[in-house]
C-alpha cells in the first residue's frame, strides 16, 4: 500500500530535497499481562527538507507512541524495539543519551498537545524561550533575551519586548501558543514535530496558531511532521499525507492525491462524507407548512457572578424554531452560548426568562413532575461519551433506564428492547453485558444515542457529539445520525463548533456570538453568503478539508482583530464592534436586531441587512 | 485526548512490588480477622485467668525449638509459656492472641457505624449545597479541631466505661472524616455526564443521588476506612493505656501494655512489648491494604 514514487511533495522547492528524516521499520512495545503489545509496529517513513507531513490515524493507533519514538523516548515501560531513525545521516536510537538530547529541542522541536499548559507559568515567556535558546546554544542572558524577543516578533507577536516580559497566564490564548512555537523553532530545528497542537482550541485560534507555524516555518526552512486527528488541517496546512492504522503507515500519498483517490480501505472510510457528498448521505427532506415542533422565544440565562451584583448574560434573547424531521445547527466559538441554550430547552438549566414551546406546551412553566413526563420526548445526547454513562452500570441496566422511568413494560419487552436499540445504532449485542470501561469513544457515543433513543423521542439536542471521536468514528456516527432522522423522523438540535460536519447533518443553522443569534439560515444560504461579519470570519477561519482551495494558498481576509467583550459587561450596541471591520459609529450606538434579508434568511447587523456589507465568497463543493 | 488505549495506567506501575505489599497486608489483616473469631479459645491458658507462675520471663530463643519439640510431644505437664506471664500470672501470649476479639470487634463496628452515617451524611452535604449543610460542615470542622484521642477520651470519660461507650466515642470522632471525604467525591461526581444525563432521562433527584452518585462516590470513603480500622484499633488501645477503655481482666492490647509498664523498670519488658509488636503489626496491616486500595483505585 506504499506509494513510495508518489511520496515527494508537489511544492516545487520540495521536489528535490533530500530526507530530513528517515523512519524504517520502528517497533515500539510495551508489555501487558506477560506479553508484548506493540502499538508501533513497522513504522516507516521520510520527511524531506521544508516539507509539511500530516500524520492522521485513529485514537489509538500509535500517533504520541510514534512522535515519541522518534525522539527515541517511550513511555515506562515500553521499549523501542528495533528500526532505525535516520535523522541527518545519523540513527538517533544508536546515538548516547548525551547526543540524543542535544538534538532534541535543538535540531528536532517538539510541540505537544495543549499548548497552553506547556508553558510553566512561574517564568517570564522571554526568559523561558532564552532558555529553550540557551539550552542548544552558547549564549549568554542578553543575547538569549535578544534572539527570544527577535523570536516573538517572528511568530507575528505585537510589542515583543514587553510582551517577553510578560508570564503565561498574561497572554491570550492565541498567543500563548505563538510563544510555544516561537520556544520550538528558536534554535532553527530542522525538524519541527507537533503532536494534536490545536486539540480543544477554538477554530480561530486554531486556523490562526496553525497559519502562524506554517508562515514561521517557511521563513525558517523546517520540516514538519504534523500528527492530527483532522481533516481539515491535512487539507490545509500538508503537503503530503501519511496514515497510521495498527502501528504502521498504511497510506503515503501527497495530499491532493490522497483527498481524491484514497487506496488503503481506512482512508478510504475517513473521507467517505467528502467523497459522497451529495449523493448517498442525502438528507431527508424537511416537512414545510406545518408548525414548528419546537420553538424559543426570547430564551434568556443569565448567571449570577459570585461575591457581586453582576451576572454574566450567557444566552440573551435567543429565538429559535425546529421543524419536525428537521435539522438547525447552532454554531459559534466556546462561550457563545450554545451549550447553554441546550441546555435550557431541556430545563436542565432553568431560563432565566422566556419561553420553550414543545408540541404546544410550554415547557418553561411545567411543574417538576409534568416535565419528567415530559422527557421522554425530548433527550439530549453529550459531547463527552465516557463521562455520561455511569461506569458502573452495564450497558443493558444503561439502556433500560429509560423504561423503567417512562414505560410499563415487562421485564422480558425491556430486554427486546434494549436488544432493539443495540441493533439500531449497529453495535454487537453482546456489548449488553459490558460496561462502559474499556470500549471505545464511537460505541460509547452509540450507546449514547441508543439512550436516547429509547422511549421513541421526537427531538434531541445533540452538543458536540462528535467532537472526541476519532476520524472514523465521527464518519460512522455522522451517519448514523441521519439514517435514525430518515427512519425516525427525529428532529435534531445540533450544537457543534465543527462546520465541516454541520454542511452535513444540518438543514438550517444559526450562528451565535456572546449568547446572541447573529445569523439563521439555510446551510446553503450562510455557508455561501454569509452576511454577518461574525459569520463570514468564522466560516473564513474553518478548515475545510478541501485541498483545491487550500488556506495557505490564499490570502485569507483578516480574522477578527480585538479582545472580545466580557459577557458581564456588554456594550450598548452590536457586541461584535469592537473587533468588527465594518464597524461605524451607528453601530456602537444602536443595539442590533434580528433582520430579515429574504429566503427566510435572518441577520443581526443592520448594514448586512442594509446590503452595505460584501457577501464574501463563502465556501464551495 | 485519544482515551481509549490499549494500555492501562495500572500496567506502567511497578506491578511486582504493590502486590508484594498487597500480600503482605492481606496477611496480617487476615490473621488478626481470624484471630479476633477464634483467639479466646485457641491459646494455651484461658485469657482471664491467673496462673501460679507471675512476673516468669519468657523461654529464650535457644530454648525454644526443644520447649517446641517436648510440648508437641506432650512430655510437658503444662503448656510453656512463649511470651512469659505478667506480674498478675497472666499468660501473656494467650492474651495478645485473643485481644483482637476486643479491638477489632470494637475497631470494626465503631468505623462501621461512622462510615455508615459519615456516607449518609456527605451524600447530603455534597449534593445539596445550602445553609444547613454548610452549618453541618462547620459543626464537623469543630469536631476535627480537636485531636482525635482527645475527644473519644473525654467522651468515654463523660459517658462511662463501657464498650458500648467506646464503640460511639469512636464512631463519633472518625465520622467526620468520612462525611468529608464523601462530600468531596459527591461534589465530584454529581458534575458528571451520567448525572446530567440522568436528569434528562427523567429521574428524581433523590433517584439521582441515590442510584447513580452514591455508588460512584463510595470509593474514596471505603479506602479510607481500611486505614482508619487500623487506627482505630489503636485508639482503643490507647484508651484502656489511659485508663478510659474497657476494663481488666479483658485481654486488650493497650491494657496489657499498660499495666505490664509499670514493671519495665523492674526489666520485666515482655507483658508490655508483645502486645505492643502486635498493635503495630496490624494498625501496619491496615495501612499496607488502604494503600494499595488506593493505588488500585487511582490507576483504575
Amino acid at each position: 500500500m506504499h506509494r513510495e514514487a508518489a511520496a515527494v511533495s508537489e511544492r516545487p522547492e520540495a521536489r528535490a530535497a533530500r530526507a530530513v528524516l528517515s523512519v524504517e521499520n520502528l517497533v515500539v512495545g510495551y508489555p501487558v499481562a506477560g506479553r508484548m503489545v506493540k502499538p508501533v509496529d513497522g513504522l516507516s517513513f521520510r520527511v524531506h527538507e521544508r516539507e509539511v507531513v500530516g500524520l492522521i490515524g485513529d485514537a489509538g493507533s500509535g500517533k504520541s507512541t510514534a512522535a515519541l519514538a522518534l525522539l527515541g523516548l517511550a513511555r515506562a515501560p515500553g521499549k523501542i524495539l528495533g528500526g532505525r531513525v535516520d535523522f541527518e545521516g545519523r540513527d538517533l536510537l544508536k546515538l548516547p543519551d548525551a547526543e540524543i538530547r542535544a538534538i532534541r529541542g535543538r535540531d528536532i522541536g517538539i510541540i505537544v498537545q495543549n499548548p497552553r499548559s506547556s508553558l510553566n507559568p512561574m517564568l517570564r515567556v522571554g526568559k523561558q524561550i532564552g532558555y529553550a535558546y540557551q539550552a542548544h546554544n552558547e549564549a549568554n542572558a542578553a543575547t538569549a533575551r535578544r534572539k527570544a524577543v527577535e523570536m516573538l516578533r517572528m511568530v507575528g507577536i505585537n510589542d515583543p519586548e514587553s510582551r517577553a516580559e510578560a508570564y503565561a497566564h498574561e497572554l491570550s490564548g492565541g498567543m500563548a501558543q505563538r510563544a510555544l512555537i516561537a520556544m520550538a523553532l528558536s534554535s532553527r530545528p530542522k525538524l519541527l514535530i507537533a503532536d494534536e497542537p490545536t486539540s480543544g482550541l477554538d477554530v480561530t485560534i486554531q486556523a490562526q496558531f496553525l497559519d502562524e507555524m506554517w508562515n514561521t516555518v517557511q521563513r525558517t526552512g523546517s520540516a514538519i511532521l504534523l500528527i492530527t486527528q483532522e481533516l481539515g488541517t491535512l487539507a490545509n496546512y500538508c503537503d503530503r499525507v501519511l496514515v497510521l492504522h495498527e502501528g504502521r503507515i498504511v497510506e503515503d500519498a501527497p495530499v491532493k492525491q490522497f483527498f481524491a483517490d484514497p487506496q488503503h480501505p481506512y482512508s478510504q472510510q475517513i473521507l467517505k462524507l467528502q467523497r459522497e457528498r451529495g449523493t448517498s448521505l442525502g438528507l431527508p427532506p424537511i416537512y414545510t407548512g406545518t408548525k414548528p415542533l419546537l420553538a424559543t422565544r426570547d430564551l434568556r440565562k443569565t448567571f449570577a457572578v459570585r461575591h457581586t451584583k453582576k451576572l454574566i448574560q450567557a444566552v440573551d434573547k435567543v429565538s429559535l424554531q425546529i421543524g419536525r424531521g428537521e435539522t438547525l445547527g447552532l454554531v459559534g466559538e466556546s462561550g457563545s452560548g450554545k451549550t447553554t441554550v441546550g441546555r435550557c430547552l431541556l430545563r436542565l438549566l432553568e431560563p432565566s426568562a422566556g419561553s420553550v414551546v414543545f408540541d404546544g406546551a410550554d415547557l418553561v412553566k411545567l411543574p417538576p413532575t409534568d416535565m419528567r413526563r415530559y422527557r421522554s420526548k425530548l433527550q439530549i445526547v453529550f459531547q463527552d461519551p465516557f463521562d455520561s454513562l455511569n461506569p458502573r452500570w452495564t450497558i443493558r441496566q444503561i439502556l433500560t433506564e429509560p423504561l423503567d422511568l417512562h414505560t410499563e413494560l415487562s421485564t422480558s419487552e425491556k430486554r427486546r428492547r434494549a436488544e432493539e436499540l443495540i441493533d439500531l445504532v449497529d453495535l454487537d449485542r453482546t456489548l449488553l453485558e459490558r460496561k462502559p470501561r474499556g470500549l471505545g469513544a464511537g460505541a460509547l457515543q452509540r450507546i449514547n444515542i441508543a439512550r436516547a433513543l429509547a422511549c421513541n423521542p421526537e427531538f434531541i439536542v445533540l452538543d458536540e457529539p462528535t467532537s472526541v471521536l476519532s476520524p472514523r468514528a465521527r464518519v460512522g456516527l455522522i451517519e448514523l445520525l441521519v439514517r435514525l432522522q430518515k427512519e425516525l423522523g427525529i428532529s435534531y438540535l445540533f450544537i457543534s463548533h465543527d462546520l465541516t460536519t454541520v454542511r452535513y447533518l444540518c438543514h438550517k443553522v444559526s450562528v451565535m456570538y456572546l449568547g446572541q443569534i447573529v445569523e439563521t439560515g439555510t446551510v446553503e444560504q450562510v455557508f455561501s453568503r454569509p452576511r454577518h461579519p461574525y459569520s463570514q470570519a468564522l466560516l473564513s477561519a474553518h478548515l475545510f478539508p478541501d485541498p483545491s482551495n487550500r488556506r495557505v494558498d490564499q490570502s485569507i481576509p483578516a480574522a477578527l482583530e480585538g479582545e472580545i467583550p466580557s459577557p458581564i459587561d456588554l456594550p450598548h450596541g452590536c457586541y461584535l464592534a469592537s473587533r468588527c471591520p465594518h464597524v461605524v459609529d451607528e453601530c456602537r450606538a444602536t443595539p442590533q436586531r434580528l433582520e430579515p434579508v429574504g429566503e427566510g434568511q435572518e441577520v443581526r447587523c443592520w448594514r448586512a441587512a442594509k446590503g452595505d456589507i460584501q457577501a464574501f465568497g463563502g465556501v464551495h463543493g | 485526548m485519544s482515551r481509549p488505549h490499549t494500555l492501562d495506567t495500572a500496567d506502567l506501575l511497578p506491578r511486582r512490588r504493590r502486590d508484594w505489599l498487597f500480600a503482605l497486608g492481606v496477611t496480617i489483616v487476615s490473621t488478626v480477622v481470624v484471630l479476633a473469631i477464634v483467639g479466646p479459645y485457641v491459646g494455651p491458658y484461658d485469657p482471664t485467668m491467673t496462673t501460679p507462675n507471675v512476673s516468669m520471663p519468657p523461654p529464650s530463643l535457644s530454648e525454644i525449638p526443644g520447649l517446641f519439640g517436648a510440648w508437641v510431644s506432650g512430655s510437658l505437664e503444662a503448656p510453656p509459656h512463649w511470651m512469659g506471664t505478667d506480674a498478675s500470672g497472666f499468660d501473656v501470649f494467650s492474651r495478645v492472641i485473643a485481644a483482637p476479639r476486643t479491638d477489632l470487634v470494637i475497631a470494626l463496628v465503631a468505623n462501621g457505624l461512622s462510615l455508615l452515617v459519615g456516607v449518609f451524611l456527605g451524600l447530603i452535604a455534597g449534593y445539596y449545597r445550602n445553609a444547613a449543610t454548610e452549618l453541618m460542615m462547620r459543626v464537623s470542622d469543630v469536631m476535627q479541631s480537636f485531636p482525635v484521642f482527645i475527644s473519644a477520651m473525654v467522651l468515654v470519660a463523660l459517658a462511662g466505661r463501657s464498650t458500648t461507650n467506646i464503640v460511639i466515642a469512636l464512631a463519633f470522632v472518625y465520622t467526620p472524616i468520612y462525611v468529608r471525604l464523601t462530600r468531596a467525591e459527591v461534589m465530584s461526581q454529581k458534575v458528571r455526564g451520567f448525572v446530567e444525563a440522568a436528569r434528562a432521562l427523567g429521574n428524581t433527584e433523590l433517584s439521582i443521588a441515590i442510584r447513580h452518585v452514591l455508588p460512584n462516590s463510595l470509593t474514596p470513603a471505603l479506602i479510607q476506612a481500611s486505614v482508619t480500622i487500623g487506627f482505630a484499633i489503636l485508639l482503643t488501645a490507647g484508651l484502656s493505656f489511659v485508663g478510659a477503655g474497657v476494663r481488666p481482666p479483658t485481654p486488650e492490647w493497650g491494657l496489657m501494655i499498660s499495666t505490664g509498664a509499670n514493671q519495665i523498670i523492674l526489666g520485666e519488658w515482655w507483658p508490655s512489648v508483645f502486645p505492643g509488636i502486635a498493635i503495630s503489626l496490624t494498625v501496619f496491616g491496615f495501612a499496607v491494604l488502604g494503600n494499595a486500595l488506593e493505588r488500585r483505585y487511582d490507576a483504575s
